[in-house]
């Protein structure tokens, strides 16, 4: 029941926060998105690590509760964690509280609406990562972009109606070809429900029938491919990437927080759940395109933000380029492969994370996040400069800090694929994306951060405010520690990546 | 007995004649009779049935639709008080703003 | 008692704890900072020469301290933090945490005395190079050894671009970390393709990577190779990648061009970079792994001629240079040059002695120039200088005593080390043209060397004074001449640990100490002396003259008679009260020199062009990709707008429709019912 305690806490919090005043939202937002994150730690103590939730491993804090019967089949609450969702669920709440505690300064109007479409989200997150019904996960799926909707859409920069549109229209027509996909799939297997393991656990029994006049194996290739579509625009990769450089420049920052280190990782989560989880088989038969697709995305993504301006359109396409490392390391599935992917979405998350809260709280003090408007900020805001070099430097992959042990564990893991072909060429090309974030990165800081002092827009600098700090101190620490200690989540992550493989029949060598 | 073609055909007939009335007339009130009619013409093809098969659901249906006619002449009425209340006419031409 | 290998960590923590200290203290600490700086390096001294003796005593070890990530299946590979405490690590150990001690002693000098700001920032920074450097020197694993690696090139775009309020330091430690970056692309890649040929990356041990190659090598073991590539070829790909790492951090060619413009960091932190850490670090890592380079002869041909070229290029680019600290930059590229050229042809121990005496001289005229910088009020250019002689009478002798091991005049140390290289080279080179060539330019960089050496020297300190600075020199204190001294001792002395040639002619066994000492002589690691190292290189020794000892006195004759030329002609050129720029002689030459044959401007245009492509992707991204996605909701939009236009919002017409409508479905279900 914890499970179901934590959603209803976080729901509880969302409408607290929708019903109190302006003026108190921001605290008392921030107070209530403790309890998700103190529910969180619990789940993490009491968590045993067991295998893979949907091939039949052990389901933590597992709840099944039918619910409805619509056309033969069954419609249940069926929530679970295992050691790849739980990482995702610590990350949520941990960064929904940083995100809220960024928010103080920048939201200045309809707080408690902003607070409390946070909360929403959030809740609707652990939805996402918590459920194993396919019912139940594409109602919290969908839902998720409500709240993303309209925090764009009101609080965002002047061009926020086109971005918010673009952003929900986007990623929903991509939904609907995912569903579509899975739809097939499902009414091709003999099973009664929509519970994600009785379809894996049926697809590896190999008991795909035919959809209609489509023959069994083709059945799995277009549902791979039409889930893969539309799990792809969410993460996103190229060439389906451009609703998210929009998206992140007209967000504020709290919620370019939220998309990036949270949202992003939905579409790669699904990726993993369902198209390498349940067809294996069909990831081996595409992994040719969807290691170019990889590749593309982390050298074009790259070299797109060494062609930018604005802080944060260079963070935005540097997301890609960091998502196309964790394609990689699933389309290698192996052992490393898939468990740096997972762990590379953490470390992702909280990278990205400071890294977005770090340019915002420049913007706050400056009011333009374009390269050529200032230089020098380090001799005025001495910490928020420093830790953003130092999140950049996460962000390049420096040792010890949970981007390399991420990227290091695809690239080892992928290396020696036995199931992608070229696979070291592949991976030795993806690689050099680590010398273009370098690029990229030491140029921006050297333009803003560096330099004589310079600032074209007319605003006071002052050292930023001690809760803007806060969080990036706390990102920073998270950083750091997963990066010396990854096997805090890498083990459980590890543990429950590895069944996928059995489902192959071995990996790499 | 009258064969019931002849219905058919008498009720045909009028429909026809309020179709033409909608489609032709700009006169609010012109358009509430021409409903009438076409109305009228569907409770004719009704009873007429009713009485060809020696059963009673079709005139029951002709009261119901009795009582539909009038209740639709009601708010009918009220529609064209307000057009005229707005536009200082009855011309249905008038009343196009809901469109794109 | 206690064994000192128990405190080989608290080495590498306790200069990190004064990076802590000071990155927390600001600017309460005594001193600003340096005090625990220098409390840290000296006890990481003390420990390193405790551990030294206790390896002298025969206690090297291997010990793996910290699991950091593990793997299952087919990938249970460890990813281990350890110590590998052998000979040669725990030289390095001494050589890194002495230069680093007297380093923060001489900064008390050239930056507390000068009142520079940040100074909290300068020791936090310092501090984590040094535990940077030391963590990299234990490494037991190659995975442990990339990320030090990593760390220190971290560390010094900090330093570098420690003035951050100027606009040159920072563009500096860019591109001092973007080029080193790119060689650590390839190291990274090598990294990967260690471990997953291997399955391990440790250096030593049965069950170590450069083992499980000679014994693949011997079809004693299989491995993966990619695409059943033959394993000698795959093993030279995958040296000559991890020689990737090597060339960006130890400044070779063509990736050298980061280092001259690293001397925009302050001067201690160019002496940390080039005597004992960053650029040590890529030498170090080639002898660290050396039974993995000896097995492939055309990774061992191709360092050595990359060390030769380099040596003699980077020399040449000395000739021409304005600032001190220019000239001893290039003479770094060029001495890091030799070192790869002994490493190539098979000289390891040579390789390491030169390595042990370039980090004292090179550390020593840094140090010198720190000091003549501080007393010319930071002015670096030579012409503006002059006749220092007399009033940095410290800083004068124990440059001129850098200054002569540099230039390898006997006995000073620099010319034991680099008759050494010179001498294995020629020897393995007779019977292999490629080492032959990689020995004649390093034997050319000789009297070119000794020429810009002392064109230093003598525009510096000799003659009359050029400008009113240099008639009133700053004075310099203890702080300064402290660490000077020191050094100018081991720049005379270290030759002594390893008098070979001397040993050779005259027979006396038993003096060649540093030989004894790596050939784990008393005691060390199986499989990681240079005895093992010696049975597994691909040369043979050919001698000169008939013999050994005339080919050891003909090739000391020709590099020493070669450096007192080129020293003679500076004399000439240089010695005199108001020297000319006799270089403007060399003409369009002298333009191609001191603009580094236009690499520079090579990388720059390298930059420009990745930028354009990087422009010509975003018009792309924005016209063609995110045209697609604009151009489908436009279409959507524009067709709606058409098709809106049925609702004319004219009851009639609405009318008009539904009758239509109804005619036509009634029409089509007649058709198709066959009502007609």
């Amino acid at each position: 029941m914890i499970l179901e305690a934590l959603l209803a806490v976080t729901f509880a919090a969302a409408l607290l926060v929708f019903a109190a005043p302006d003026e108190y939202a921001p605290k008392l937002a921030f107070g209530l998105s403790l309890l998700p994150i103190a529910g969180s730690l619990y789940l993490w103590s009491a968590f045993e690590s067991g295998g893979n939730a949907l091939t039949g491993g052990e389901i933590a804090f597992n709840t099944v509760v039918p619910w409805l019967e619509v056309a033969g089949y069954q419609l249940q609450w069926y929530v679970g964690l295992d050691g790849i969702s739980l990482p995702l669920v610590i990350l949520t709440t941990f960064l929904t509280s940083l995100a809220i505690v960024s928010a103080w300064t920048p939201i200045d109007e309809r707080q408690s609406q902003f607070y409390g479409l946070m909360l929403l989200m959030e809740a609707n997150l652990i939805g996402v990562f918590t459920a194993l019904d396919f019912f139940l996960w594409f109602v919290f799926w969908e839902a998720v972009l409500v709240p993303m909707y309209f925090l764009i859409g009101i609080w965002g920069g002047p061009r926020r109606k086109y971005a918010a549109i673009k952003f929900f229209v986007y990623t929903n027509i991509a939904s609907l070809v995912m569903f579509i996909g899975f739809m097939m799939l499902v009414i091709g297997l003999p099973v009664n429900s929509f519970g994600l393991p009785e379809i894996t656990q049926s697809l590896a029994a190999g008991e795909l029938g035919n959809f209609f006049w489509l023959p069994a194996d083709t059945l799995a290739l277009v549902a791979f491919a039409a889930m893969f579509i539309g799990f792809a625009v969410k993460v996103p990769v190229v060439p389906v990437h451009t609703w998210l450089p929009d998206a992140h420049v007209e967000a504020p920052t709290p919620v370019s927080v939220m998309l990036a280190g949270v949202l992003l990782k939905m579409g790669t989560y699904a990726l993993l759940r369902f198209n390498y989880t349940m067809l294996p088989e069909q990831a081996q038969y595409f992994a040719v395109p969807i290691a170019i697709i990889a590749v593309v995305s982390v050298i074009y993504g790259a070299m797109l933000a060494l062609a930018q301006e604005d802080l944060k359109r260079i963070v935005a396409y540097s997301s890609v380029s960091s998502m196309g490392y964790v394609l990689l390391g699933l389309v290698a599935f192996t052992e490393f492969g898939l468990g740096g992917a997972t762990f590379q979405m953490i470390a992702h998350g909280l990278i990205s994370g400071l890294m977005f809260m770090a340019v915002g709280v420049i913007y706050n003090a400056t009011h333009t996040r374009l390269v050529g408007d200032m230089s020098g900020l380090a001799d005025r805001m001495p910490i928020a400069v420093w830790i953003l070099v130092a999140g950049a430097f996460a962000y390049m992959g420096l040792p010890l800090m949970a981007g390399f042990a991420g990227e290091f564990f695809i690239f080892v893991g992928s290396f020696g694929s036995t199931v992608l072909p070229y696979a070291p060429v592949f991976t030795a090309v993806a690689m050099f994306g680590i010398v273009i974030v370098a690029g990229y990165l030491l140029r921006a800081m050297q333009g803003t951060l560096f330099g004589p002092f310079n600032l074209e827009t007319d605003y006071e600098l002052d050292r930023a405010p001690i809760h803007d700090v806060a969080p990036l101190v706390a990102l920073l620490a998270a950083i750091i520690v997963l990066g010396v200690v990854p096997s805090l989540f890498f083990d459980m992550i590890r543990d429950a990546t590895v069944p996928l493989l059995e489902l192959l029949g071995g990996g790499a060598p | 007995m009258v064969p019931p073609e002849y219905y058919l055909v008498l009720s045909a007939a009028i429909f026809c004649i309020g179709l033409f009335g909608i489609l032709t007339r700009r006169n609010a009130l012109y358009f509430l009779m021409s409903a009438e009619l076409m109305l009228n013409a569907a409770v004719i093809n009704l009873v007429a049935f009713s009485f060809q098969w020696g059963n009673l659901t079709g005139q029951t249906f002709a009261l119901f639709v009795i009582a539909l006619a009038a209740a639709e002449v009601a708010v009918g009425i009220g529609i064209v008080l307000v057009l005229y209340r707005n536009f200082g006419d009855v011309d249905v031409l008038n009343a196009a703003t809901m469109r794109w | 008692m206690v064994s000192a290998s128990a405190y080989v960590p608290a080495i590498v923590l306790l200069p990190f704890v004064s990076f802590i200290v000071a990155l927390f203290g600001r600017e309460n600490l005594p001193k600003r900072g340096a005090y625990g700086g220098i409390a840290a390096t000296a006890g990481s001294l003390l420990l390193s020469l405790w551990v030294l003796v206790s390896v002298r005593n025969g206690a090297a070890f291997q010990e793996t301290y910290y699991t950091w990530a593990t793997g299952a299946g087919a990938q249970d590979w460890t990813l281990t933090f350890g110590a590998l405490i052998d000979p040669l690590s725990v030289l390095m150990l001494v050589i890194v945490s002495l230069v680093a001690m007297l380093v923060h002693i001489f900064s008390l000098g050239y930056m507390n005395d000068e009142d520079e700001r940040d100074l909290p920032r300068y020791y936090a920074g310092l501090g984590l190079f040094t535990a940077s450097m030391l963590g990299f020197v234990i490494a037991d694993n190659l995975l442990m050894a990339f990320m030090f690696f990593e760390l220190v090139g971290l560390c010094s775009y900090l330093l570098i671009g420690f003035h951050f309020r100027e606009p040159g330091p920072p563009s500096a430690a860019k591109k001092a970390f973007l080029v080193t970056r790119f060689g650590d692309y390839f190291f990274l890649v090598g990294v990967v393709a260690v471990f997953t040929t291997f399955g391990t990356a440790a250096f030593a041990g049965a069950e170590s990577f450069p083992a499980l190659a000679e014994a693949a090598l011997n079809g004693e073991a299989t491995v993966w190779t990619p695409g059943g590539l033959e394993v000698s070829t795959w093993f030279t790909i995958v040296g000559l990648l991890i020689l990737g790492g090597v060339i960006g951090k130890s400044a070779q060619f063509p990736l050298h061009t980061w280092l001259p413009d690293a001397m925009e960091g302050p001067t201690p932190v160019s002496a940390l970079i080039h005597a004992a850490t960053m650029v040590a670090a890529g030498v170090y890592l080639v002898a660290r792994m050396y039974g993995f380079y000896v097995l492939s002869p055309t990774t061992m041909a191709i360092i050595a001629f990359v060390g030769g070229f380099t040596a003699l290029f980077a020399a040449t680019m000395g000739v021409v240079k304005r600032e001190l600290k220019q000239v001893l930059a290039y003479s770094t590229i060029s001495q890091y040059g030799y070192m790869m050229l002994a490493l190539g042809s098979g000289g390891y121990v040579a390789a390491v002695f030169h390595l042990t005496t370039h980090a004292f001289f090179k550390a020593l005229l840094f140090l010198g120039a720190g000091s003549v910088i501080i007393a010319m009020h930071h002015n670096e250019d030579m012409w503006d200088m002059g006749g220092l002689k007399d009033k940095l009478p410290v800083t004068y002798w124990t440059f001129l005593a850098g200054s002569l091991a540099l230039a390898g005049i006997f006995p000073f140390a620099g010319f034991w080390s680099k008759d050494e290289i010179l001498y294995e080279a020629l020897i393995h080179g007779l019977d292999e043209p490629l080492i032959l060539g990689a020995y004649v330019m390093g034997l050319l960089a000789v009297p070119v060397t000794a020429f810009y050496t002392f064109r230093m020297v003598f525009l510096t300190f000799h003659g009359e004074p050029r400008s009113s600075l240099a008639r009133d020199p700053h004075p310099v204190r203890w702080n300064v001449k402290g660490p000077l001294s020191v050094l100018g001792i081991l720049a005379v002395v270290t030759g002594g640990i390893n008098l070979v040639p001397v040993q050779k002619v005259l027979n006396i066994e038993g003096i060649d100490y540093l030989h004894l000492w790596l050939d784990n002589h008393w005691g060390g690691i199986e499989g990681l002396s240079s005895h093992h190292y010696a049975e597994l290189d691909p040369y043979s020794s050919q001698y000169l003259f008939g013999g050994e000892v005339p080919t050891v006195l003909a090739g000391a004759a020709a590099s020493l008679g070669l450096a007192i030329g080129g020293l003679a002609l500076a004399w000439v050129l240089y010695n005199v009260a108001d020297p000319d720029e006799h270089t403007d002689k060399l003409g369009g030459l002298k333009e191609l020199l001191y603009n580094n044959y236009y690499q520079d401007e090579f990388q720059v245009w390298v930059a420009d062009n990745t930028q354009s492509v990087a422009g010509g992707a975003d018009t792309f991204d924005q016209g063609v990709i995110d045209g697609v996605v604009n151009g489908v909701s436009s279409v959507s939009l524009l067709s709606s707008e058409r098709i809106r236009r049925i609702q004319s919002g004219v009851v009639s017409n609405y009318a008009l429709l539904l009758t239509l409508g109804l005619t036509t479905l009634l029409v089509v279900f007649g058709l198709i019912g066959g009502w007609f």
